[in-house]
């Protein structure tokens, strides 16, 4: 189902995140991938699924492969789509087959650079940015491509984008997002955020755009990580509290307080977005707990949830 | 200018075979301020090469300091006039240019062998004795009204048009963190001008075919050609 659906309903949006196998599905259907179990345990406890591509610039299944295998089990995907690797007659060629394997929703993205990845010598593509990506998109859906050439069975899918709440000067990020949305993004999931500041801060700039925001949240998982992220990690910053917070538990119970964090931060900032979206970075067994702790209620099944914020 | 680096004597001697004689060639513009294949370069190339059982038919950086080597009539004139006996003698030239005084050479010997001894990096700005800068991507289109003179095809990593990606952090690119990110280079100087409004309007994408390979420019007092695959365009130098 289309996520502008439920925005359009006033629900509270939930998404979840998996990454594509280093590898092909295996033809023994016995078999299932990680990024499928990964997904079962987000069955049913989010609205849809981003299915990322090729994350990192690191080479892996395609994602739309794996929508299609989460969409065969029940899923809702959100099939992403770079500019790194492909130029606009592969983007254009890769929306209209996603959707019609079935896609509803789409997330349009620049994608990380080449540099960032396992391929570092390869030829970074970007012949569109996420701007024009958006645009050429909203052109099939209207009926013609690119160059104007009218198309059969204009596809109909939500088209989604990413906004970055950390970046300095914020000014010039809003400035993107409203050329997005001028040229057809219908909602927007924000880079991750841990700082309450930024939040508020973005959250009272974006708010005048009218579209529906999804807070973006990366589970800490160690304090390694937190760290790791601020050396590593553009565009990201993990204040120390987080840090010293999930450094003061033992491994055993680390899950445990990754949880118990996160809820704590989507609890206090969810009335002020029309979604969440949680990256869990393989720990989606503990997205229900997290759920739970934010108060954020779910009834019904994957394809016919409905949400309430709570009290 | 065309920025050029020497490529390692290991590679460059690898090139050559038992008892080839090499002729060295220079040029006395991009790649003399680059200390590539400047006078004092292109001579020491040869005794470099000697040390290593070259054997060396001569040298030459073709003409005046400021003389580019890519112009054909001043090369062939010193490779057929003056240099013509060693020019005779070579089994091949080695270049200490960019890839367009390569070229020049093959053109100037009427079909030489050629070796490289320059890596051809980027066309750039000379900023001081010792620095060369990338500002432009030579596309074929320039978008830099737009941008405050600065150009984001290429001072962005991603080459983006319409505005950053989220990437960048404290100012920095995210592919490079010592260097700053384009399009707040961007945002900031037109900030300084008065001109954001120049940032809000949709950048439509970049024409390829403008930027094919190879292209070529015809030129007069009066009006210039150029030809790409998105066809030829003439432009009035007078009107």
């Amino acid at each position: 189902m289309k996520l502008s659906t439920y925005f359009d309903n006033g629900e509270f949006v939930l998404t979840g995140e998996v990454g594509p196998i280093k590898g092909a599905i295996p033809r023994d259907r016995a078999v299932v991938p990680r990024c499928a179990r990964e997904a079962e345990s987000l069955y049913g406890r989010v609205h849809a699924i981003n299915v990322t591509d090729n994350q990192s610039a690191v080479m892996r299944l395609g994602s739309m492969a794996a929508c299609v295998g989460l969409k065969t089990r029940g899923h809702e995907p959100i099939y992403q789509l770079t500019c790194r690797d492909r130029n606009r007659i592969a983007l254009q060629s890769d929306i209209l087959t996603a959707y019609s394997l079935g896609m509803d929703n789409m997330l349009l993205l620049t994608g990380d650079h080449i540099r960032l990845g396992d391929h570092k010598t390869t030829k970074p593509v970007f012949d569109l940015d996420s701007v024009q990506l958006i645009k050429m998109a909203k052109g099939l859906q209207e009926g013609h491509d690119t160059v104007g050439n009218e198309i059969e069975n204009p596809p109909d899918f939500t088209i989604g984008a990413v906004v970055n709440p950390s970046f300095v000067p914020l000014d010039l990020q809003l400035m993107k997002m409203k050329k997005k949305i001028d040229v057809g993004a219908e909602f927007f999931q924000t880079q991750a955020v841990y700082d309450d500041k930024i939040v508020d801060e973005f959250i009272s700039k974006a708010e005048k755009f009218g579209k529906p925001v999804q807070l973006g949240v990366v589970l800490l998982k160690s304090s390694q990580m937190g760290k790791f992220m601020n050396k590593n990690v553009s565009g990201i910053t993990v204040p120390q509290e987080w840090i010293d917070e999930i450094g003061s538990v033992d491994k055993l119970d680390r899950k445990k307080k990754a949880a118990e964090m996160m809820g704590r931060f989507i609890k206090k900032h969810k009335s002020k977005v029309q979604g969440i979206h949680i990256m869990p970075l393989g720990w989606t067994d503990i997205v229900p707990d997290i759920l739970d702790q934010a108060e954020i209620k779910i009834t019904g099944v994957a394809g016919q949830i409905h949400v309430k914020k709570g009290s | 200018m065309h920025a050029t680096i020497q490529k390692s004597i290991k590679e460059i001697v690898g090139y050559i075979k038992p008892g080839e004689k090499v002729f060295v060639v220079g040029c006395n513009n991009c790649a003399w301020k680059c200390h590539s294949g400047g006078e004092d370069e292109t001579k020491n190339m040869a005794r470099r090469l000697e040390k290593r059982g070259v054997e060396i038919a001569g040298y030459s950086t073709p003409g005046p300091q400021g003389m580019s080597l890519c112009k054909l009539d001043n090369t062939r004139k010193v490779f057929m006039e003056d240099y013509a006996d060693q020019v005779k003698k070579a089994d091949s030239f080695l270049v200490l240019a960019c890839g367009q005084g390569i070229h020049t050479v093959i053109d100037a010997t009427d079909g030489g062998m050629v070796h490289p001894g320059c890596d051809t990096i980027f066309g750039g700005e000379t900023v001081s004795e010792t620095q060369i800068d990338e500002f432009c991507s030579l596309c074929g289109e320039c978008i830099v009204e737009y941008t405050g003179g600065l150009c984001p095809l290429t001072l962005c990593s991603k080459g983006l048009l319409n505005g950053p990606c989220g990437g960048a952090e404290n100012g920095m690119c995210e592919v490079d963190t010592q260097r700053e990110c384009g399009w707040i280079l961007i945002y900031e100087r037109l900030k300084k001008l008065g001109r954001l409004d120049l940032m809000l309007p949709y950048r439509e994408p970049k024409n390829y075919a403008k930027w094919s390979r190879p292209r070529s420019l015809q030129v007069s007092p009066e009006e210039a050609t150029f030809s790409s695959q998105d066809g030829e365009i003439t432009i009035s130098n007078q009107d």
